[in-house]
């Protein structure tokens, strides 16, 4: 089989543009694209810098954009990848900084924020006196978030990142969630509010961009949407210097339950506070002007808001 | 067919032209709408879904009960929040049975799972036919140059798009049957920012002015969105987008109800495209060039 590698070639510290380095191939049919990448670097170009390990989807190290789009070169087979004219483009994955060729800074991507959410268990007592016995169930959130082997697809995929590199992303927050879902840690509380900081859980858009992303079908926002609905239901709407999420939250939740419906007027300015009035007055001119500023507290009763109200009133005793 | 209509909280309060535009142009095209009155707000992916699966397994009920399948919404993220809580009530019956036991029994009402959520966008393409609004244009968009935007929730996850991929084309094939041009662009599927407005405006405010800033640099004379979550973001929020980017936009912005509007006939007064915060004159004097 032909295939042409357009290969991402640059050495920061050697200055210069990055430059795409077509390297004509012939490889066997079933070759993948880090079978490419090895015959390059063993026969063509001894310089050509990537990083791959265990050559069987395991351990996320061959993590690179081909094509455009986010793969494991050691999954991904060229005669699948390649254009009509027998093309494969092989580039760093997005939101990383490059140390060099197809080599990415992953301790920036992916280690330093997982390293922040304290990745460790931190059980009730220290010395338990027996093994702690888990069910199959208890197990299935923990075994699923285990399933992770640090690729930082989801992470490249994020909608954030790419905006704010120190968003903690989508593979800390589920490695947080990993431990939040597990009944042997005692820590749960502490880890929630600390995701719920600035730049932690609530930051995030859940766009589901990183479930699209994930080769491990662990669904990453849906783990960032469970650390949420966790954190709530243990009273933890936000963290210490974003107080204005629970606030949100909160008013959002009261003009729900009393009337059926949003109360958009009363959740800008309960969420906001007097604090921040003059902020919100050029916004609330602009609407005015056009007729659509909502008159907050004036907000009628949906027909059956009673019954969403007994539904709220049930979940709340429910929870601790 | 009659659809069990769930306006949404936002088509009547910071988006009060989305409302009466949508009805309008359902009457126009024919489709019977069944308004929801006595349900509650979906929980928009801010809510704790402990609360909102109840809300909606009870909003899917009161379809049910009046006997309508599909329930119609105007907005992306309606239709991706009360999707998902669907899926998980339609496939996991012991979950479904619980919710129907502890919250929807004693007011009498029971989710059978026969119901399913579709956009406006969605019905447009698989139950009414694009022909058929191509058929009912009486004023071509020729011309007018418009960039689509979709918002997250009526693209992904992937089981929300039920196995239909074409799904994430529709907005463009609606811009085509109006007669007008589209502007693709990269930011088309991306998030507006709207769900961080609260936790961290910042970020909300430089992804308003990459994808509006974008669109506007390829050309479009506005863009389209089917969900007014991001109407608000995009077009309420422009003035400091651009503010914050340090550079002038300019973008108007269109609920897909309006651009379908124009391409009816109906004049941009009657589509309340004055009530917008980014001024929409230039399409209002582009498309009344038109007739």
């Amino acid at each position: 089989m032909q295939a042409t590698l357009k290969v991402y070639r640059h050495d920061p510290d050697a200055g210069g543009k990055p430059t795409f380095q077509p390297y004509p191939l012939e490889l066997p049919e079933d070759a993948t694209v880090l079978d490419g990448l090895v015959k390059i670097r063993e026969e063509l170009d001894g310089t050509l810098a990537f990083r791959a390990s265990c050559n069987r989807g395991f351990c996320g190290e061959c993590t690179l954009r081909i094509n455009r789009g986010g793969r494991l070169a050691c999954m991904t087979r060229v005669a699948s990848a390649r254009t009509k004219e027998g093309e494969v483009t092989v580039e760093p994955i997005r939101n990383v900084r490059v140390l060099k060729d197809l080599v990415y800074d992953v301790d920036q991507l992916l280690w330093q924020k997982i390293k922040a959410v304290e990745p460790w268990l931190q059980p009730t007592v220290s010395q338990p006196e027996r093994e702690h016995v888990l069910s199959d169930e208890q197990l299935r959130p923990v075994r699923n978030a285990m399933k992770c082997y640090y690729c930082g697809l989801c992470d490249e995929g994020c909608s954030v990142i790419p905006f704010d590199n120190t968003f903690l992303g989508p593979a800390a927050l589920t490695k947080a969630y990993r431990f939040v879902s597990d009944p042997r840690d005692g820590a749960r509380a502490h880890r929630l509010r600390a995701v719920g900081e600035p730049k932690g859980m609530w930051d995030c858009v859940h766009c589901f961009e990183a479930d699209e992303h994930c080769p491990r079908g662990i669904d990453p926002t849906h783990r960032i949407m469970d650390l949420r609905d966790a954190a709530v239901g243990m009273g933890i709407k936000s963290g210490t210097r974003n107080p204005q999420v629970a606030r949100h939250y909160d008013s959002f939740a009261a003009s729900v339950k009393t009337s059926g419906w949003l109360d958009e007027g009363r959740l800008a300015l309960e969420t906001w506070g007097v604090r921040r009035i003059f902020d919100l007055l050029p916004v609330a001119w602009r609407a005015l002007r056009r007729g659509k500023l909502p008159t907050p507290y004036r907000h009628p009763k949906r027909p059956g808001a009673e019954r969403i109200s007994r539904i709220f009133e049930k979940v709340e005793r429910r929870s601790p | 067919m009659s659809y069990a209509f769930y306006p949404g909280c936002v088509s009547r309060g910071g988006c009060p032209e989305l409302y009466p535009s949508a009805v309008t142009v359902a009457a126009r095209l024919g489709l019977e709408l069944e308004e929801l009155t006595d349900v509650g707000c979906n929980g928009a992916g801010v809510l704790s879904r402990e609360v909102s699966d109840p809300i909606n397994a009870r909003t899917f009920a009161k379809a049910e009960q009046r006997g309508l399948s599909t329930v119609m919404t105007i907005c992306s993220t309606c239709t991706g929040v009360m999707g998902q809580a669907n899926i998980k009530l339609r496939e996991d019956p012991a979950y479904r049975e619980r919710i129907n036991r502890e919250f929807l029994a004693d007011e009498g009402l029971e989710y059978r799972g026969t119901v399913t959520v579709k956009h406006l966008l969605w019905i447009l393409h698989e139950e009414h036919g694009l022909e058929r609004l191509k058929a009912a244009v009486r004023r071509p968009l020729r011309g007018l140059k418009v960039a689509p935007f979709y918002g997250c929730y009526i693209r992904r996850p992937d089981a929300i798009i039920e196995g239909k991929p074409q799904r994430k084309q529709y907005l463009e094939r609606v811009i085509e049957a109006v007669g007008a041009e589209v502007v693709d662009f990269g930011g088309k599927g991306k998030c507006c920012g709207f769900p961080i407005l609260t936790a961290n405006e910042t970020n909300s405010m430089a992804m308003v002015a990459a994808h509006t800033g974008e669109a506007k640099g390829k050309g479009a004379d506005c863009m389209v969105t089917p969900c007014p979550l991001c109407h608000l973001n995009l077009d309420g929020g422009q003035p400091k987008a651009e503010a914050q980017k340090g550079a002038p936009i300019g973008l108007p912005i269109l609920h897909l109800p309006q651009l379908i509007g124009l391409g009816l006939g109906f004049n941009p007064d009657e589509l309340q495209l004055k009530r917008h915060i980014v001024p929409t004159r230039t399409v209002a004097e582009k498309v009344q060039l038109l007739t």
